[in-house]
């Protein structure tokens, strides 16, 4: 059996110890931690003049190694003309080991870099026009989905609300400070699809949606049933609320407005013959998230509302309530739910245009991880292998 | 360079955004009134302007690490072919942008030539996102990059071939409890310790406080960042001060190894559970967490048999029994999480016996309107 490194190295999918290879990254510290099956680094640290956030320092156990990576803004939509990344590219060769990782998990673009070069590396990153950022317990980088740019559903511009919240003076004096018990995330996301996952991974989460029914047109929809074989019958039983019903023996259908749960099944299938509503809305949700005290959760719902913009106080008030109430490391959802999440956002009703609405579901607590007796583990090890087996694996 | 560094502490923002759009985007903003998609990861928007724009979606490398090299020749077949514009989508992947087809399929073959797939659209595998686990985390308990490599190396063909699957179908992974990779994706594979941590008797005093006094005023971060509370701090005889951790409350998460380092885990016991029917969008029965399959199987680099195996065996079933556009986690809501370990006859225990609620999430929580 040939070692973990070599073997990732090939197999058919693009390789990241490929690219790796190609760049000043230590490897030695990844081949270390295949082989002894934990990772190698620890916390380390790293001094830049005036920059409290957006770097984190590694270093090995055994202490060869050194590792400093930066966390960079990206533009809204994560869209790039191919000469501003190439002056990303080669910054981060001239002060860099030249690895990126173009997505990381918070949605920031992320550099390792040359430690030596670091405290440099920041104005010239600076004269790009964009920042080191979104690490620590502050803000961090807001993810909206492509929206407008690339996008038929989004029902505002996904791209200008991160930008106006990225920009809204209380935040973006805030984007330096790590005062605050934990992270704080905003995601904007164009329609119910919620490509930005902003329904689970964000403290505050906006969805573009609309009131009642979807919109049918409904000579395009007899046109698309003649010419490309769309089915009444398939958007009838393909609705997960149960809201169409064929109109009579005809071409058309009828929707169900107090039925209609904005699927975006019927929309998907006959697009553009069925568009999102005309009346655009945007749901507000809050206390989302994957790390938190009490575990993963799902945002709970605030209310609709008509701009973006118009959540800016709600958002600024709940930090408040949580940076007064929460110990170190407990995220706004985990505060939510020890206040008691409809009585909080009641109580600061009057920071939004309209009235709270929506009931909030109740979570089990997710626990991915687990404690087994030797018994146990066994018992599930047996039921791999003979998987296995069936597969000839 | 700058001359008053306390001027680093305004973070430079690279707003707004349309600095950042190519022309062709630009003018057809919010524009989009159609969409067409052709074979393998290649989608036609099409503007109330009659312009025309093409993204080809290229899958990404584990954890989305690339050379500054390879991305430059990105942008040189970019440059050649497309308008001059990339996109990183959330999961990793790349989208290059053109504004005709057979320049589309040109980018299609260049990206293929350097070993690059395209695909991942309509009812095929979107991607298998992943953390970052040994390349820079302290946290990671296995490797997710090299777990991602290995699944995509076996599932890949789902992202190049078009309609091969029932429906989309996402999967995460994570190198460790806390999930960074997501539990909102279809199938979810999580790396943990799988028991109780042990501490060394004696180092566990650097992460506490030096005289059992203290343990009045403050509680020990150790002890504090536990969410079962399973760790509790005591002063001992001599006055200085000691923890002990109740096994049958631990639940294995490390969140007391991320604040010290003289908790220890016993790597022999290391494994990967496995999590079903998590998805964000709306769609189907809408969006949800990912709920435990099974605990704990082991974790055997570098081909990691079990895991693949095991994937193998429940995409498989999906694909028999699925129903047309019904993603993996409508299916497996569907059917129960119960009823699927039964047929896969696998062992329950507390910690896979929790199935999915009637609850509805996202914005099914406002009454409908």
């Amino acid at each position: 059996m040939p070692g973990t490194l070599d073997y990732q190295e090939n197999g058919e999918w693009p390789s990241h110890i490929t690219e790796i290879r190609k760049t000043r990254y230590p490897i030695e510290a990844y081949t270390k931690g295949l082989d002894a099956k934990e990772t190698q680094w620890f916390g380390g640290s790293a001094k830049i003049r005036y920059v409290y956030v957006g770097f984190i320092a590694r270093r090995t156990k055994d202490g060869k190694h050194s590792e400093l990576h930066f966390r960079i803004y990206q533009p809204s939509g994560q869209i790039y003309k191919t000469d501003a990344l190439r002056k990303i590219l080669d910054f981060s060769d001239d002060y860099g080991l030249g690895l990126l990782e173009v997505m990381g998990q918070t949605g920031g673009l992320i550099i390792s870099m040359d430690p030596e070069k670091a405290d440099e590396a920041i104005d010239v990153l600076r004269s790009l026009g964009t920042d080191v950022g979104d690490t620590g317990d502050t803000f961090r980088d807001f993810a909206s989905c492509v929206g407008p740019a690339l996008c038929e559903y989004a029902q505002y511009d996904t791209l200008a609300a991160r930008d106006h919240y990225m920009t809204y003076e209380p935040i973006y004096n805030n984007l330096s400070n790590q005062m605050f018990p934990f992270k704080v995330k905003l995601k904007f996301s164009g329609c119910p699809m919620d490509c930005s996952r902003a329904a689970h991974r964000a403290d505050f989460g906006f969805i573009g949606m609309w009131k009642g029914a979807p919109d049918v047109d409904e000579n395009l929809l007899k046109s698309k049933i003649r010419k490309e074989g769309i089915k009444i019958q398939n958007l009838v039983q393909g609705c997960p609320s149960g809201a169409i019903t064929q109109d009579g023996n005809s071409d058309g259908i009828r929707i169900d407005p107090e039925k209609c749960q904005k699927s975006m099944n019927c929309i998907r299938y006959a697009f553009p013959a069925i568009k999102p509503g005309k009346e655009k809305k945007i749901a507000l949700l809050a206390g989302g998230n994957i790390k938190g005290r009490f575990g993963p959760k799902m945002a709970k719902p605030v209310t609709i509302l008509d701009d973006y913009k118009d959540a800016e106080d709600f958002i600024m008030k709940i930090i408040n309530i949580w940076e007064e109430d929460a110990p170190h490391k407990d995220r706004i959802g985990d505060t939510l739910v020890k206040l008691g999440f409809s009585k909080t956002i009641d109580s600061v009703k009057d920071t939004l245009p309209v009235e709270p609405e929506g009931t909030p579901s109740g979570q089990k607590r997710i626990i991915n991880s687990a404690v087994l007796t030797d018994a146990e583990r066994e018992r599930y090890s047996v039921w791999a292998k003979k998987i296995m087996n069936e597969y000839g694996e | 360079m700058s001359t008053n560094l306390a001027e680093r502490m305004k973070k430079r923002l690279p707003v707004p955004y349309t600095d950042s759009l190519p022309d062709e985007i630009k003018r057809n903003l919010g524009r989009w009134v159609d969409r067409k998609f052709h074979s393998n990861g290649i989608i036609e928007h099409i503007s109330e302007s009659g312009e025309h724009v093409f993204t080809i979606k290229v899958g990404g490398t584990p954890n989305a690490r690339f050379s500054s090299d390879t991305l430059r020749k990105f942008a040189g077949i970019e440059d050649k072919y497309g308008i001059k514009a990339l996109r990183f989508t959330r999961s990793g992947n790349i989208e290059f942008i053109a504004d005709n087809l057979e320049n589309s399929m040109m980018i299609k073959s260049e990206v293929e030539k350097m070993g690059y797939r395209t695909g991942g659209w309509r009812n095929s595998l979107w991607s298998i996102s992943s953390c970052t686990a040994y390349l820079s985390c302290t946290t990671a308990v296995v490797d997710s990059p090299s777990i991602t490599k290995v699944l995509y190396d076996n599932f890949g063909k789902y992202f190049e071939d078009e309609e091969s699957l029932p429906a989309k179908l996402r999967i995460n992974v994570s190198g460790c409890p806390t999930a960074c990779g997501g539990l909102t994706s279809d199938i979810v594979v999580v790396g943990h310790y799988g028991d109780a941590p042990s501490f060394d008797p004696q180092k566990i005093g650097l992460c506490l406080p030096r005289k059992a006094e203290a343990l009045k005023v403050a509680v020990p971060e150790v002890v504090m960042v536990c969410p079962v509370k399973c760790i509790t701090a005591f002063g001992k005889e001599d006055g200085s001060v000691g923890i002990n951790i109740d096994r049958g409350k631990c639940i294995a998460c490390g969140r007391c190894k991320d604040v010290c380092d003289y908790i220890t885990f016993d790597s022999k016991k290391t494994g990967i559970s496995i999590l079903v029917g998590g998805k964000s969008s709306n769609t189907g029965m809408g969006p949800n967490l990912a709920r435990v399959l099974i605990p704990w199987i082991p974790a055997n680099p570098p081909n990691y048999g079990e895991l693949v195996s095991v994937l193998r065996k429940i995409i498989d079933m999906w694909k028999k029994d699925g129903a047309a556009g019904e993603r993996f986690a409508d299916y497996v809501r569907r059917i129960g999480l119960k009823s699927l370990q039964e047929t896969l006859e696998i062992p329950v225990t507390k910690w896979n016996n929790s199935d999915f609620s009637e609850s509805q999430f996202g914005i099914r929580q406002f009454a409908q309107r």
